[in-house]
């Protein structure tokens, strides 16, 4: 196997993250787990990125400078390109009224950073992308 | 308030001359008149005198009367002025009582127009309040999910080999930021606890094993500050209440977690668990968390549950509270169908008591 089809095989993640340590450190973990990653540290970043790399999934915040994540999520719903892209809200904001928005425009999970641990983002992405 | 038409009808009542006097004119004019005739006609035989006497005495009878009439109609004019000033009166008081009950109607208006404004102004405090409450937990869930990760990552042997000894130590450290998140999220749960009832799971709970399990949960800083941990059976064979094991432990943690940060080094901390049927008429368990810390201020013991609220002496030895321990428990313990008091003494310990409905079967579900 060369190594170009393997870089097709790989699953895109897109991952949406403003805080550059938690960005890094998801990166890491997914990259480990082979795939392959893309990131973007603001709403604006996001929605020109989606367009052009077209990911597997994408793993969202929610409080972003400018645009915020229900924008981005608003932006690819009504997208013709990737408007059924799995989006998996990762963010600390939890509170019932923004899982309730979130849900609304649809999305395949809310995970709490603070709740969950990367390993668990991990399986969780696995079980989406059908890895 | 004057009435024009009714001041009419009294002037109308007095009479500008006395028919007495009228008539008495009348009579000595037409006297004077008829002497004046039989001068001139010169008669002077007895008949004409004869006609002139009736007429007279005539003239001086209906003079009479209608003085007599006029009289009963001065009265009876009298009386109707008296009644009518009454009724002006009686008019004047309503119009006053009027007023008033209008000027009633206004405070009235005034006061609700107040208190939808404070109304208004107490919801929007609300919605800064738990705005602040989102953005502040999302800034602080941030930093603390990247020391879980970080640690998680190391424990789980994903950056390298680790030996037992520092697995240890990064365990504790874990567990730690695990415990923070947990604050974090009862400060952001805390607008919900008191709202939502339907979160709660009621169930057959074993006191005695919660209280276990959260005894060990609080080993290792009872350990560091040399406290001796205990639980107090006060009789065998204890039922089980009707509660979330979940919120219940949440009282428990936050009871014990104050026994311990205000009890001095090397004291003691004792839950006991007692069978509170025999003195009350329902059927509950008491729990009681005993600490020999530094008590609660005699003055500021009726505010000790309130959200939010820190006794002085707490806040002096262990500044960053968030003063929602005992609000939370207290809901949730109300929740619960149960009481929630305490005894304390400053500077020599306090006792937090509780009850619980002991368990009957799928009828506690609401209790």
């Amino acid at each position: 196997m060369d190594k170009t089809n393997e870089t097709e095989k790989q699953k895109h993640v897109l991952i949406v993250e403003d805080d550059e340590f938690l960005r890094s450190l998801t990166a890491k973990r997914l990259e480990k787990e082979g795939y392959r990653i893309d990131v973007a540290v603001d709403g604006e970043n996001a929605i020109s990125l989606l367009e052009t790399i077209k990911p597997d999934i994408v793993l969202l915040d929610l409080l972003l400078p400018g645009k915020d994540g229900f924008e981005v999520l608003k932006n690819i719903r009504a997208s013709a390109t990737v408007k059924t892209v799995p989006v998996v809200i990762f963010s600390n904001l939890g509170q019932k009224e923004d899982i309730q928005k979130a849900n609304a425009l649809g999305v395949e999970d809310f995970l709490i950073k603070a709740n969950f641990t990367l390993d668990d983002v991990v399986s969780k992405i696995n079980k989406l992308v059908g890895k | 308030m004057e009435v024009p038409e009714r001041r009419s009808l009294i002037e109308i009542g007095k009479t500008p001359i006395n028919p007495l006097v009228f008539w008495g004119v009348i009579t000595l004019t037409l006297l004077v008149v008829l002497a004046l005739i039989i001068n001139t006609a010169g008669v002077t035989n007895g008949i004409h005198w004869l006609l002139v006497v009736p007429i007279v005495a005539y003239l001086l009878i209906m003079g009479f009367f209608i003085g007599y009439t006029h009289k009963l109609q001065k009265e009876r004019d009298r009386l109707m002025v008296e009644k009518i000033r009454e009724e002006e009166v009686k008019i004047g008081e309503v119009k006053k009582l009027n007023h008033e009950l209008e000027a009633y109607a206004k405070q009235l208006f005034d006061k609700d127009f107040e208190l939808s404004l404070a109304n208004k102004r107490l919801q929007s405090l609300e919605q800064a309040k738990s705005k602040f409450v989102s953005v502040t937990t999302h800034q602080l869930r941030t930093p603390l999910a990247a020391i879980k990760w970080t640690f998680h990552m190391i424990l789980g042997g994903n950056m390298g080999p680790i030996t037992a000894d520092q697995k240890n130590f990064l365990q504790k450290g874990y567990d730690s930021a695990e415990r923070m998140i947990t604050i974090i999220n009862d400060l952001l749960n805390v607008d919900y606890i008191e709202a939502d009832r339907s979160d709660y799971n009621f169930t057959a709970v074993d006191l005695i094993k919660l209280s276990e399990g959260i005894l060990f949960e609080f080993t290792n800083p009872a350990e560091s500050k040399k406290i001796k941990l205990d639980l107090i059976k006060s009789v065998d064979g204890l039922p089980t209440v009707a509660a979330d094991p979940i919120k219940i432990g949440m009282v428990l943690e936050n009871l014990v977690d104050n026994a311990i940060k205000y009890t001095p080094v090397g004291g003691r901390v004792t839950i006991h668990l007692s069978d509170a049927r025999i003195n009350s008429a329902r059927s509950s368990l008491e729990v009681i968390v005993s600490d020999g810390g530094i008590g609660i201020p005699a003055a500021e013991r009726d505010k000790i549950f309130h959200r939010f609220f820190r006794g002085s002496n707490a806040v002096r030895l262990e500044p960053n509270g968030t003063g929602l321990g005992l609000f939370i428990a207290r809901d949730i313990i109300e929740k619960h169908g149960g009481d929630i008091w305490f005894e304390s003494k400053e500077g020599a310990g306090t006792n937090f008591h509780f009850t619980l409905p002991v368990f009957r079967g799928s009828e506690t579900k609401t209790p």
